[in-house]
């Protein structure tokens, strides 16, 4: 496995960890008391940065690691594969990424608060980037 | 010749030879090119087409 395949795998993992514990920790707080509490909870702010500090630090350790092992392949340029395997990656995550965004507009006309809203802005980047990430180890797997 | 030195002398890397092998990459006319010039063959010799 090459190095770019392990750090998609990584990246991957640690982006759906961090983020499924953030938003079922971000549904109990708002469902929690039988209804939509539309208040931004200070303790769910803290979880948040508290979760991207250690997805930074793993995402930093664990690519030290990766490195480490094969120094010749982290430090190479991307090759003509990987660089289309990026490229291709990308499209059906922008599409994710747009009909989110459509939706989460459309979220508007039902009365949603900015805090909900910040919330599904932040839940459809994140699922584009399980795709876009998603779609690499694809590619790097099955070919392209 | 091993697949890394191989990818070695065409500036990619061993997994792009290996999926090159496999039929699961098509590569750039360029190395496709540099593949030949490294066996010192013409290049329908080291790739063929096939629908």
């Amino acid at each position: 496995m090459s190095f770019r395949e392990k750090s998609a795998w990584v990246t991957f993992i640690l982006l759906l960890v961090t983020f499924v514990i953030y938003f079922a920790s971000a549904y109990t707080v708002m469902h929690g008391h039988g209804h939509m509490d539309n208040q931004p909870s200070p303790n769910l702010f803290h979880l948040f940065f508290q979760l991207i500090f250690w997805f930074i630090v793993l995402e930093i350790v664990t690519h030290i690691v990766i490195a480490a092992r094969t120094p010749k392949d982290a430090n190479a340029p991307l090759d003509e594969r990987e660089k289309l395997i990026a490229l291709k990656s990308v499209q059906p995550a922008f599409y994710v990424l747009l009909v989110g965004a459509f939706l989460t507009i459309g979220t508007l006309h039902l009365g949603t608060t900015t805090y909900h809203m910040a919330h599904s802005v932040l839940f459809v980047v994140w699922i584009a980037e399980l795709v876009r990430y998603g779609m690499q180890l694809y590619y790097f797997r099955r070919g392209v | 010749m091993t697949q890394q030195e191989l990818a070695d002398c065409v500036g990619v890397t061993r997994q792009t030879i290996n999926a090159i092998e496999l039929e699961k990459y098509s590569p750039s006319l360029e190395v496709a090119f540099k593949i030949a010039a490294v066996f010192k063959m013409p290049l329908e010799k080291v790739f063929q087409y096939r629908d």
